[in-house]
């Protein structure tokens, strides 16, 4: 029989959040057996994970382990329960190129990470000539992770053909859209990775200066880079024959707009993060004025795998409409959230049915490039994911947010929810985007609430087109998309709201009572201490005036008795 | 190196480091935009310079925007313009202001209330009547009879009493009415034919006078000042004050011709053929009846009135009398008859005094004067019996309210009981009588146009025969609208308007004590100044003035608590200047606004963060101009603001070198003391 040579523990912010550090202590209290502290392999539902290494080379992986004496005990004596298999759906679809490495291997150590292949393909680029290489990412297809979509190499040649050395790289680490986490997941997994794509570029289009611009909300991201960060300047890995690069990172502040090319450069550059008219653009007029270059986190770890395997290789997988793979943060109403890739073009039915793992019967839509984004209904779910077709159906890619909304989601809730975080994000400077996106947000809000109208529909359409056209910077331009997008998809829903004061996904609470279906109960008086504010009389007569809608009464209630109604229903 | 581009579909040339909004101003097209300043870099921020690539279908902000050659711009595409219009509205809707005082705003004749304040405060006497009469073309005339349409929106009635604004008027023209001349123009050779010498008439003479048309003023009374001498008593407004009044106009060369009535002795068609244009201002001499039977035996109020005029308030002891109705007119009745030595006069008013629609103070000084009231009665039946008077009347319960808010009147039954009188005067309401061949409407008023003046084919109406029985103030206010509508038509001048955007901080009936936002140092937090009356068994039996004109010392103090409401930058904000321009609707969005936050630290210097559009030209001019970079934007989203270092005001380094206050587009930053 096979014997546990060496344990790992998936020890990313997810194993963390998990409980991941306290199972840690209680495997090092019991086994002196080698524990090497990895990242996060993506299935993030099942943290924390340990998986035993066998001395046969194989290995069996338990999850959400519990620190408890009985869990560890199991593990270490290859218990046959709790143990973790990866979704056969999800295996089939699934195509690991950026994250081949991602919860295999120690981040912190380079020896790790070189010795998976890691850092062949900047020896393979410093054998080359910069515009081989910069032709290479042009082969590939490579766009733009974060977002925008602009072709990569493209985006190389402008800095490249900016004379001198004295140019700037800067890594968009400002990851800010809410549900997304695979920029976080790259740095804290494989943070040499990014690095090597960061070189690269450097090497390819003569930048001196790399930097790092990292929400300071990702400690242990920014921990895991210095520590790599170092270990590339003790390796002088840096250093291209008679030149040398430096490389920083810059803490943000939290400002979701600084994830704006150009805000992030005002901001770097110690001032208010705010962007600014484009052109110069910054390759022209970056930061400090001189020509700069910002790609993504994701953009940067695709780099290592298309030098090592070759601009082709890499643009045989993927679709028309993008080359590649793509991360996704899958979050919301489904079985297995957490961190995918796959190649462009899978449809979202695979990604939210087969790897995800959602129910068929409760899904309504899909909110893709999180605020910025608009909600895909479940009819159009054969849609082949990637940056055009997308963008056809009033979604974008984004960074790769991607929420599954189930059926007792309010979608007039939904965008004023996403709403509500454009709106404070704003930055103040565009007229339509400060106040614009206000009004929109009070519309909506006055929608939920019941006091909406018809022409409200209209206003939030006239505000949310004129918006997106009269913004600087995306997050105006996109802001309205939620909006939009809902009101496109499930327009009766908002007329429901204005017109019969109705929600039916019973979400919206001034539209919602609170019943109790005195056949089902029996009396246990749970809700009534549970109630937080004394809704519930001894004889079972919930007080609407009185009640939250807070949901703690339908939570406790042992007969599931209690439910939400339309307003005025018994 | 120039290359060349299109501008709505005309080829024009930019020169290396144009803008479009450079390019176009070149090709005298304006574009307008508030965040713009030459010395400073780009803020691009307000985007009410948008235009449009037609290729791209992009907006671009003209201001920031180079073209490029071959590029096919769209300037003032109705797509542009509605950019634009939204981009303004949405400024709009989170100013947090006063464009106008909200005196100024209610008074229907506009005057500039607050600026003809602080004038006579300051003792230019002269500067205030000037400023009254742009207005108000009978100060001695309003300062006694108005109601005060200005004092009822007056800020400091939310800690008190308002300021006592009239007052000023009144003061100004006692002081000042001989002596003051206007600067007339020269005589255009216009000429208009004015019916009726009432106010509106009176006005409408006057400010075509100041645009050089000479008017004839044709009146059916032997004297001018139609219900302002007819109408009110003596011991509200002196005849030998009035008379004065008027003679001004005539040594303006306005020219008077008293005895001609439309349809007896003047013809329509032959005045239209000898004037350039003709203004209708016939007033409401009309009195409505009581609606009950008998109600030929009651005397009508205005008549009652017109006659002790005429006979210079010498008139028989009319004994007892019984007034019915409650407005202003009755007042008038109650008082005469007071005056005249009736040994009782009694009021019947069919609703409940809060909603009688006579002024306060007129109830106040009629109830001083011994009059009686009986409310919720009205009239059934008056007969004449043994010689007197028998007024039938019923009690009346108030029931739910009606179209115009008051409580409706609903009869008891069996409530009816008998008053006996020696006269009864109906002071129901007056309506007017159109001469034959003017439209009337179907109120049965003139009817006139949108512009509220104009008939057509060279016919114009002003004051109550268009509107209906209503005040002096507003009589003027519509004389001068329809002057305007006439040399609008003969000299082609377009009518002058005031700013139609007038964003408000509201009323203060909605606002809080706190919400009451001084700019002013020293507000003086004495209360209104009191009005000095004559003895009040002179009131009773003679018809002297009642009251006193205040005096300069008390007007000083009244100048004093002036809060100042108006904007200090509102005759050259470039936000209410363009959003007037695109005509924009103030309330198109409506929504959160900035929270007013005057920062009046520093000693000359006011913030204003509830005008701020944010463009941020203040933060620049500082940094990049003045080289101090004192100011900064702050925060995020819809809070975002100007602010100093840890919020600690401006410090002292500030020179106060004003680049700040000149490039601020809105008021958002100004001097402290108004100018």
């Amino acid at each position: 029989m096979s014997r546990i040579s060496k344990l790992k523990i998936g020890l990313a912010s997810c194993g963390i959040a998990a409980g991941g550090d306290a199972v840690l202590e209680a495997l090092k209290k019991a086994t002196d057996l080698p524990i090497a502290e990895v990242g996060c392999i993506g299935h993030c539902y099942a943290e924390p994970l340990v998986e035993a290494c066998l001395d046969d080379g194989s290995s069996i992986m338990y999850g959400n382990v519990k620190a408890d004496e009985k869990s560890i005990a199991n593990i270490l004596s290859l218990g046959e329960s709790g143990r973790f298999e990866i979704p056969a759906a999800r295996k089939a679809k699934e195509l690991l190129k950026v994250l081949a490495l991602a919860g295999k291997i120690v981040p912190t150590k380079l020896e790790d990470y070189i010795a998976n292949g890691g850092y062949e393909g900047l020896k393979k680029a410093l054998t080359m000539k910069p515009e081989e290489v910069i032709n290479e990412v042009k082969i590939s297809g490579l766009r733009g992770r974060g977002g925008g979509g602009f072709p990569t190499g493209m985006k190389w040649g402008f800095l490249a053909a900016k004379p001198g050395f004295d140019k700037t790289v800067i890594c968009n680490a400002d990851e800010g859209d809410p549900g997304a986490f695979m920029d976080r997941s790259l740095m804290e997994s494989v943070p040499h990775q990014v690095l090597e794509g960061m070189l690269i570029a450097a090497y390819a289009t003569g930048a001196s200066n790399l930097v790092i611009y990292c929400r300071a909300e990702y400690p242990l991201a920014i921990k895991h880079l210095k520590i790599a960060i170092g270990q590339i300047y003790d390796a002088k890995l840096n250093v291209f024959g008679d030149r040398s690069v430096e490389i920083s990172i810059k803490e943000g502040a939290g400002a979701f707009v600084c994830g704006e090319e150009t805000a992030l450069i005002a901001s770097l550059e110690g001032q208010r993060g705010m962007p600014r008219f484009r052109p110069p653009f910054p390759t022209d007029r970056g930061y400090q004025g001189k020509p700069t270059m910002i790609n993504n986190v994701e953009t940067f770890g695709n780099i290592p795998v298309i030098l090592r395997d070759g601009g082709d290789t890499f643009a045989a997988t993927g679709s028309e409409g993008g080359k590649g793979t793509k991360l996704f943060a899958l979050a919301g109403d489904l079985k297995y959230p957490g961190l995918v890739e796959v190649p462009m073009g899978t449809t979202l039915n695979e990604i939210v049915f087969e790897i995800g793992g959602a129910d068929r019967e409760h899904v309504k839509a899909v909110q893709t490039g999180g605020p910025s984004g608009g909600c895909i209904p479940v009819e159009l779910f054969d849609t082949p994911v990637d940056y055009d077709s997308l963008r056809s159906l009033g979604a974008i890619m984004g960074s790769g947010g991607m929420i599954v909304i189930g059926k007792d989601r309010c979608m007039v809730e939904t965008a004023r929810y996403f709403l509500d975080f454009t709106h404070r994000e704003s930055c103040g400077k565009c007229t339509f985007c400060r106040v614009g996106t206000t009004r929109m947000y009070e519309t909506l809000e006055r929608i939920v609430a019941g006091k909406g109208c018809e022409a409200d529909l209209e206003l939030l359409e006239d505000l949310g087109k004129k918006i997106k056209a009269g913004s600087l910077c995306g997050l105006g331009q996109t802001a309205p998309n939620p909006v939009l997008a809902t009101l496109r998809f499930y327009r009766d829903e908002y007329l429901e709201h204005v017109n019969e004061h109705k929600c039916r996904a019973m979400q919206c609470n001034a539209l919602v009572d609170i019943a109790l279906d005195k056949d089902k109960c029996v009396k246990c008086k749970i809700c009534l201490k549970t109630c937080p504010v004394n809704a519930i009389s001894d004889d079972f007569i919930i007080d609407p005036s009185i009640c939250t809608r807070c949901n703690s009464c339908l939570d406790s209630c042992p007969k599931h008795a209690i439910t939400r109604v339309a307003k005025g229903d018994k | 190196m120039s290359i060349e581009f299109f501008l709505d579909g005309k080829a024009v040339t930019a020169e290396a480091g144009q803008t479009i909004m450079d390019v176009a101003r070149a090709n005298g097209i304006e574009i307008p935009g508030l965040c713009g300043e030459k010395r400073i870099s780009k803020t691009t921020s307000c985007f009410v310079c948008v235009v449009k690539d037609r290729k791209t279908g992009k907006f671009l902000p003209s201001c920031s925007a180079m073209p490029s050659a071959g590029q096919e711009i769209d300037v003032t595409t109705d797509e542009v313009l509605e950019m634009r219009r939204t981009a303004l509205e949405l400024l709009l809707s989170e100013h947090n202001g006063d464009c106008e005082a909200p005196c100024t705003l209610a008074c229907p004749a506009h005057a500039a209330v607050e600026e003809y304040v602080r004038a006579a405060g300051n003792g230019d006497f002269e500067t205030a009547l000037k400023i009254i009469k742009e207005r108000i073309p009978m100060p001695i005339t309003v300062g006694r009879v108005c109601p005060r349409f200005c004092e009822k929106q007056c800020r400091r009635n939310i800690d008190g009493e308002p300021v006592a604004i009239n007052e000023f008027k009144r003061l100004a023209a006692d002081k000042c009415y001989d002596s003051y001349m206007e600067d007339l123009p020269e005589l255009t050779g216009k000429k208009v034919a004015v019916i009726g010498g009432g106010p509106a008439g009176l006005s409408a003479a006057y400010y075509l006078r100041m645009q050089g048309i000479k008017a004839v003023i044709f009146e059916q009374m032997p004297f001018a000042g139609g219900m302002t001498r007819y109408g009110i008593p003596e011991y509200r407004l002196p005849k030998s004050l009035l008379d004065k009044e008027i003679a001004h106009f005539s040594k303006m060369g306005i020219e008077f011709s008293y005895g001609k009535k439309l349809g007896e002795n003047l013809s329509l068609n032959e005045l239209k053929s000898s004037f350039d244009a003709v203004i209708v201002a016939v007033g409401c001499w009309q009195a409505s009846g009581m609606r009950c039977e008998g109600e030929e035996l009651a005397t009508p109020g205005i008549d009652f009135l017109r006659n002790v005029v005429e006979n210079n308030c010498v008139a028989a002891n009319p004994g007892k009398v019984l007034v019915v109705g409650g407005g202003n007119t009755a007042m008038d009745c109650l008082r005469t008859c007071v005056r005249l030595g009736s040994p009782q006069v009694i009021c019947l008013y069919r609703r409940s005094e809060a909603e009688m629609p006579a002024e306060k103070i007129e109830i106040h000084e009629a109830k001083e004067e011994g009059v009686e009231f009986q409310f919720l009665t009205a009239p059934v039946k008056l007969e004449k019996r043994n010689g007197k008077l028998v007024l039938t009347c019923q009690k009346m319960t108030l029931g739910e309210p009606d179209a115009s808010g008051r409580r409706k009147p609903v009869p008891e039954i069996g409530s009816d009981f008998e008053i006996e009188a020696d006269t009864v005067i109906a002071a129901i309401g007056q309506k007017t009588d159109v001469p034959a061949g003017i439209p009337v409407n179907r109120y049965g008023c003139l009817a006139v146009g949108d512009d509220g003046v104009t008939v057509g084919d060279g016919l114009y109406g002003a004051g109550d025969c268009v509107s209906g029985a209503a005040t002096v103030v507003e009589a003027l206010a519509s004389g001068r609208t329809a002057a305007l509508a006439v040399v609008r038509d003969l000299l082609g001048i377009p009518m002058e308007k005031d700013n139609p955007i007038n964003v408000s901080r509201g009323k203060w009936q909605d606002l809080s004590k706190d919400e009451l936002v001084v700019l002013r140092d020293n507000l003086s937090a004495e209360p209104r100044e009191k009005l000095s009356f004559i003895p009040l068994e002179e009131r009773k039996t003679t018809f002297k003035e009642v009251c006193a004109t205040m005096s300069a010392e008390q007007l000083a103090k009244e100048t004093k608590r002036c809060v100042e409401c108006s904007c200090s930058d509102k005759a050259d904000c470039k936000l209410r200047k363009f959003a007037g321009e695109a005509g924009c609707k103030a309330d198109a969005y409506s929504g959160m606004r900035q929270a007013p936050s005057y920062d009046v630290r520093h000693p000359e210097i006011i913030q204003d963060r509830g005008k701020c559009i944010k463009c941020g030209i203040c933060v620049k001019i500082c940094k990049e101009v003045v080289n101090k970079s004192l100011l900064s934007l702050q925060k995020r989203g819809f809070a975002s603001c100007i602010g100093t270092a840890f919020n600690q005001g401006l410090p002292e380094s500030c020179r106060e070198c004003g680049e700040c206050i000149n490039a601020c587009p809105t008021g958002a930053l100004d001097w402290r003391k108004k100018r």
